[in-house]
């Protein structure tokens, strides 16, 4: 009896597990597909585009500082306004600079880090806005708060975890499973049975990473909307009116350059990394650079004053309260973005096989899983509790 | 779980065998029916779709002269306990950027430069600020601008809120209807 009513609960696992992705299993797909495009995407680009890439003109060429790169655009362009100048994660990529241009237009440029040459403008359609934009928020616009197209893809966090708990307990013995040979020659439905079960064992880390992080898009979203905040980030106050010096002829009261706003952050914060550098935003705003810290999940920041060189603001890795360097590194563990192209490139491959996850378990369900719950359907008619009651098979063909 | 105890014979239970897998449609329809309005959007951003609705050129300001125009067509939107906000853009004329060291937007007219009202970020080619707008503005206050000089000097002008922003001015009108 005792072995009987483990045997009809695993099956009731076995049941919450095969439903779980369903009906919604294209959703599912096409939010995993765009997520594995996603993690990739600067890398598609930087394929498709010369434009993006940092080529050498010389094998001695040396990277130009943040100044030098300004002054290169300015004197390339001298109507034209720098907002900000960013290294994107890897010296492969050409450096990009927010720009607004006499016409109105504010376009990213993609400017050489040896020579500061413009090399091209990002084309109107952002391949890498426009997938980050589909998998995470399904392209619902943000108009009061979060978007419920946030909510929509985040909430699938949690039935992942459930597949992915359920899938352990109906695997019997999953640890054995990693170096199982694919049966091929006994029909499809063993086949992708297999494939499926062994994406699954190699992708237990991966499934549990994505859906936890998930699962935290969704409770950021709450507490977002409900203006909870967790941050311990200060809010940087404008400059004071009187440290901004008049000047009797109207024009600009000068300011330092980029190289001494970096060398005078640098050296008041030892360890600092500068990747990106955003110009004052008006006569009362700061130099804002940072990059990541020691711990590559997050960034730390600095706003320099331009007037009197002070370090008005910092936000550093050892400013982080404990829950915030759990919370700020969810954000890159779903992304794949901290380590370099090798973890990017391993983020993608496991996003791809959990893309092939969702596929495989459709291909399962509609062999097994319809013909087993339509067989189920028809038994209960005839008898419906008795069988039940008894601890009988609720279906056929489970395994 | 129970769809093997439960009886496909309620009409409901029918209705949803039949239609479950059209989730999916429904799911795959919404970003498609979204593009047009993510695409319409990242032009706006980028600036190509012009300075934003209802322009108002040329509005002289001391020796500067400006353009303003809400960045869209719409009601205030609410940003929690904060309050309503109104995103505004503004140009500067391309001949006259100099000399101007901030510049202001505020309802109704400010009393001095430190209560000039909320600043313009970015470039004077393409300024932007994010307006509070109080549910009890008068459907007929003006809108003003003030520009700082980096000499210290202090140059104003004004536009009826109804000009720059004729959704906002129907919205006070409803939220007068119901206070």
């Amino acid at each position: 009896m005792a072995q009987q009513t483990k045997k009809s609960k695993s099956r009731l696992w076995f049941l919450v597990h095969s439903w779980l992705a369903l009906p919604i299993w294209f959703f599912v797909l096409i939010v995993c597909f765009t997520g594995m495009l996603a993690v990739v995407s600067q890398e598609i680009i930087w394929l498709a585009n010369p434009d993006v890439r940092a080529t050498k003109p010389s094998d001695d060429a040396e990277r130009l500082s943040f100044q030098q790169v300004l002054d290169a655009l300015r004197k390339a362009e001298p109507d034209m306004a720098v907002r900000s100048l960013s290294q994107p994660d890897g010296s492969h990529f050409a450096l990009t600079a927010g720009v607004t241009l006499a016409d109105g237009t504010a376009p990213t440029l993609y400017v050489n880090p040896y020579t500061g040459a413009i090399q091209g403008k990002s084309p109107d359609f952002n391949f890498e806005a426009f997938t980050r934009a589909l998998h995470g928020w399904w392209l619902v616009p943000f108009t009061n708060g979060y978007s419920w197209g946030w909510y929509l893809v985040s909430i699938l966090g949690l039935p992942m975890l459930a597949s992915l708990v359920t899938g352990l307990v109906v695997y019997k013995k999953f640890w054995r499973g990693f170096f199982k040979p694919l049966r091929l020659g006994h029909g499809p439905r063993i086949f992708w049975g297999d494939v499926h079960r062994l994406a699954g064992v190699w992708s237990i880390w991966f499934i549990a990473v994505i859906s936890i992080t998930g699962t935290w898009f969704l409770i950021q979203a709450i507490l977002g909307d409900n203006h909870i905040t967790i941050s311990s980030e200060p809010v940087v106050p404008v400059i004071a009116r009187q440290e901004v010096p008049l000047s009797q002829d109207g024009s600009p009261a000068p300011r330092i350059d980029l190289d001494e706003a970096a060398r005078i952050a640098t050296t008041s914060i030892p360890g600092l990394d500068i990747s990106f550098i955003q110009l004052p935003l008006t006569a009362y705003s700061h130099i804002e650079m940072g990059g990541r810290g020691w711990y590559p999940l997050m960034f730390q920041t600095a706003s320099v004053n331009p007037y009197t060189r002070k370090v008005d603001s910092q936000f550093l890795l050892g400013d982080r309260s404990t829950l915030e360097f759990v919370t700020e590194s969810m954000r890159p563990l779903h992304t794949g973005d901290f380590g370099g192209l090798a973890i990017k490139l391993i983020w993608a491959f496991f996003g791809l096989i959990l893309t092939l996850m969702v596929f495989s378990g459709l291909l399962i369900w509609t062999k097994r899983t319809a013909q087993a719950t339509a067989a189920a359907l028809k038994r209960s008619e005839r008898q419906p509790r008795q069988r039940l009651a008894r601890g009988e098979p609720i279906t056929e063909v489970q395994s | 779980m129970s769809q093997a105890q439960a009886l496909p014979t309620s009409p409901l239970k029918q209705f949803w065998l039949k239609w479950r897998f059209h989730l999916n449609i429904l799911l795959i329809l919404i970003p498609l029916g979204f593009m047009p309005k993510y695409f319409a959007d990242a032009k706006l951003f980028r600036g190509e779709g012009g300075l934003g609705a209802n322009v108002v050129s040329d509005i002289k300001v001391g020796q500067w002269s400006l353009d303003l125009a809400e960045l869209r067509d719409e009601a205030p939107r609410a940003d929690g306990p904060a309050g309503h906000f109104k995103l505004f853009n503004a140009a500067l004329c391309k001949t006259c950027t100099e000399g101007a060291k901030a510049i202001y937007l505020r309802i109704g007219k400010p009393r001095s430069l430190r209560a000039a009202g909320t600043i313009f970020f970015g470039a004077p080619y393409r300024m932007i600020t994010s307006l509070p707008i109080p549910p009890r503005t008068k459907p007929d206050a003006d809108l003003w601008i003030t520009i700082e000089g980096w000499d210290g000097s202090m140059h104003q002008a004004s536009i009826p809120l109804a000009q720059a922003s004729p959704s906002t001015v129907a919205w006070l009108k409803k939220q007068g209807g119901t206070k």
